[in-house]
């Protein structure tokens, strides 16, 4: 506990120091990676953990983006009260949803999800366009900070601090409830546990942080709109960049994202347009063949080594 | 003495088959009751209504006096029903410490939360159904059939029940480790813990029961104890045939 909560700090460290050795534009995508990281714990903690595989996350990032928007674009609410009121909307919106849907199972949530992400992309083009701003969504929004260190900073202590809380709250018996829900929810409940009940904590917790997460991504774009919101390459970047870094881990979603979007601004001058993604598409399957528990599983995997070898030699040190 | 669980006229239909039909039985407090019956005589069928993971066509079934039919399978855990499974369901990626915590956490998420990851509890209920210290530490895939059947009674045992439902918990293994479980359920059994055991052991099951209950296509067809059932000619038709 001691040993990762000092490698907490040591990585909280290193990041602040970040934009001493770093360009704007290198900033630019630690702040993308940032709110990644954001979005693809949120997914761990509900899916990865319980294996309740959602398709809909972009749809719970919405609802806050959305309600943030609408209430700093039409009432100018200020937004420290428009990003809190997100968050419950999210929460609130995003259970009522979901709630009759974590009653399936398997392939059923997962499309049952997936369905209430079209569903909102295309209601929200219709459906009131004046409040909602339509196909062009909303635009001109008030910036919580501007420019790029500012913006890294705001992104990085968030990602943070919702990082340290799910990782705390994971290792905690809720943790092990939730993962033996995704192992064998019968027997979850033949323990004397309300399966419904964790799931539904799970959720909660899963929209809340993608409720943040919605919100302040909205205030640093300064726009929304369904296209991008909705784009169904943003759902496939949150789910690979979980499952890449290692789900049921809130660590390796932070490493995947990392990855995931360094990678794409690396390959981007190389590699033109969407032709991009099938590279991305191409090292993920790799990645899963070589590591199916996904990067953080390595890491850990190589740490426990060395530990083991330090072990060894202290041994040999006192017998000798 | 006070009925602990009485099932009435329990039936259940899948398709066009009766699975269990009319069945009534109880169990008193402290009793331990053997459920025979050939294959597919709607034993497992039974337990699965008992623990409401399928809901009965019809009947009735009160746990301490109390009607308990649209009680969930977690609230009849809490209310100290507990069960095994005929095939043992472990949580496979987790050590048998942690199976078993999951079996004494309590159904509240905050106090979920607030456990101590360094309970010794599970350790002492893992130990009083025989598992050695270094096998607490062992994953599912890593122990004998005798052991992940340890690991089911462990983790029943840990839901703190009134009554226990095993399900063939002698099958699959050795004659050592079917007379340890049988010396661990006599003394639970002192202990006051009553019982519903599905075995087809039933030389294993004799000294363990204070009564039998047989079941073929799932209905009643004899209700006594041990010997009496055994010399039963209707109990001897469904098991050798007419």
């Amino acid at each position: 506990m001691k040993k990762t909560l000092l490698l907490w700090a040591i990585f909280a460290g290193l990041m602040c120091l970040l934009p001493l050795f770093t360009s704007t534009g290198t900033l630019r995508i630690f702040i993308f990676a940032n709110f990644l990281a954001i979005f693809a714990m949120s997914w761990d903690i509900l899916s990865g953990y319980t294996g309740y595989i959602s398709f809909g996350h972009p749809f719970l990032i919405d609802i806050a983006g959305y309600t943030t928007a609408m209430l700093t674009h039409h009432m100018e609410t200020p937004l420290f009260l428009s990003i809190p009121l997100a968050v419950i909307v999210t929460m609130i919106a995003g259970s009522l949803f979901f709630f009759p849907a974590l009653r399936t199972r398997g392939t059923y949530f997962a499309l049952v999800t997936l369905a209430f992400m079209e569903v909102t992309y295309g209601l929200m083009q219709v459906v009131k366009p004046s409040l909602t701003g339509g196909t062009r969504g909303l635009s001109g929004l008030p910036l919580l900070v501007t420019g790029a260190i500012p913006n890294y900073y705001l992104s990085f202590f968030a990602m943070l601090l919702i990082a340290i809380g799910l990782w705390a709250l994971t290792r905690s018996g809720l943790g092990t409830a939730l993962s033996a829900i995704r192992m064998d929810e019968d027997a979850v409940k033949s323990a004397g546990l309300s399966t419904s009940k964790l799931k539904l904590f799970a959720f909660m917790i899963s929209a809340l942080v993608a409720g943040i997460g919605g919100a302040l991504y909205t205030h640093y774009l300064g726009s929304i709109s369904p296209r991008n919101m909705f784009d169904i390459n943003f759902l496939f970047t949150i789910l690979i960049a979980a499952l890449i870094g290692g789900e049921q881990s809130i660590v390796g979603p932070i490493l995947g994202a990392y990855f995931l979007t360094f990678l794409l601004e690396y390959l981007r001058p190389y590699i033109p347009g969407a032709w991009r993604y099938l590279l991305y598409g191409v090292i993920a399957l790799v990645v899963y063949y070589y590591a199916p528990k996904g990067l953080y599983n390595i890491f850990q995997a190589g740490s426990n080594r060395l530990e083991k070898k330090i072990r060894k030699n202290e041994q040999y040190g006192q017998t000798t | 003495m006070a009925k602990l669980l009485d099932v009435q006229s329990f039936t259940k239909k899948f398709g066009g088959l009766f699975a269990v039909y009319d069945l009534s039985f109880h169990v008193d407090e402290g009793e331990s009751l053997g459920l025979i019956g050939p294959n597919g005589s709607g034993k497992t069928t039974t337990f699965n209504m008992i623990m409401r993971e399928l809901k009965q066509d019809e009947g009735e079934i009160f746990f301490e006096g109390k009607e308990i039919s649209k009680y969930s399978t977690h609230e009849r855990v809490k209310m100290g029903i507990s069960r095994t499974y005929q095939i043992p369901r472990p949580f496979s990626e987790m050590s048998v410490t942690k199976n078993i915590r999951v079996g004494i956490m309590p159904d509240e998420i905050m106090r979920i939360i607030a456990m101590n990851s360094q309970s010794h509890t599970e350790r002492k209920i893992g130990k009083s159904v025989g598992f050695k210290a270094h096998a607490l530490a062992m994953y599912p895939r890593e122990l004998s059939m005798g052991d992940l059947r340890r690991l089911e009674l462990a983790r029943a045992l840990a839901t703190n029940p009134k009554l226990l439902l095993l399900d063939e918990v002698f099958a699959g293994l050795t004659v050592g480790e079917i007379g340890e479980l049988s010396e661990l359920l006599k003394q639970k059994r002192k202990e006051g813990l009553a019982f519903i055991i599905v075995s087809h052991d039933l030389k294993t099951l004799a000294p363990l029961v204070d009564r039998v209950v047989v079941v073929n296509f799932g209905q009643m067809i004899a209700d006594g104890s041990f010997e009496d059932v055994i010399a039963n000619k209707k109990v001897k038709e469904a098991y050798l045939g007419k």
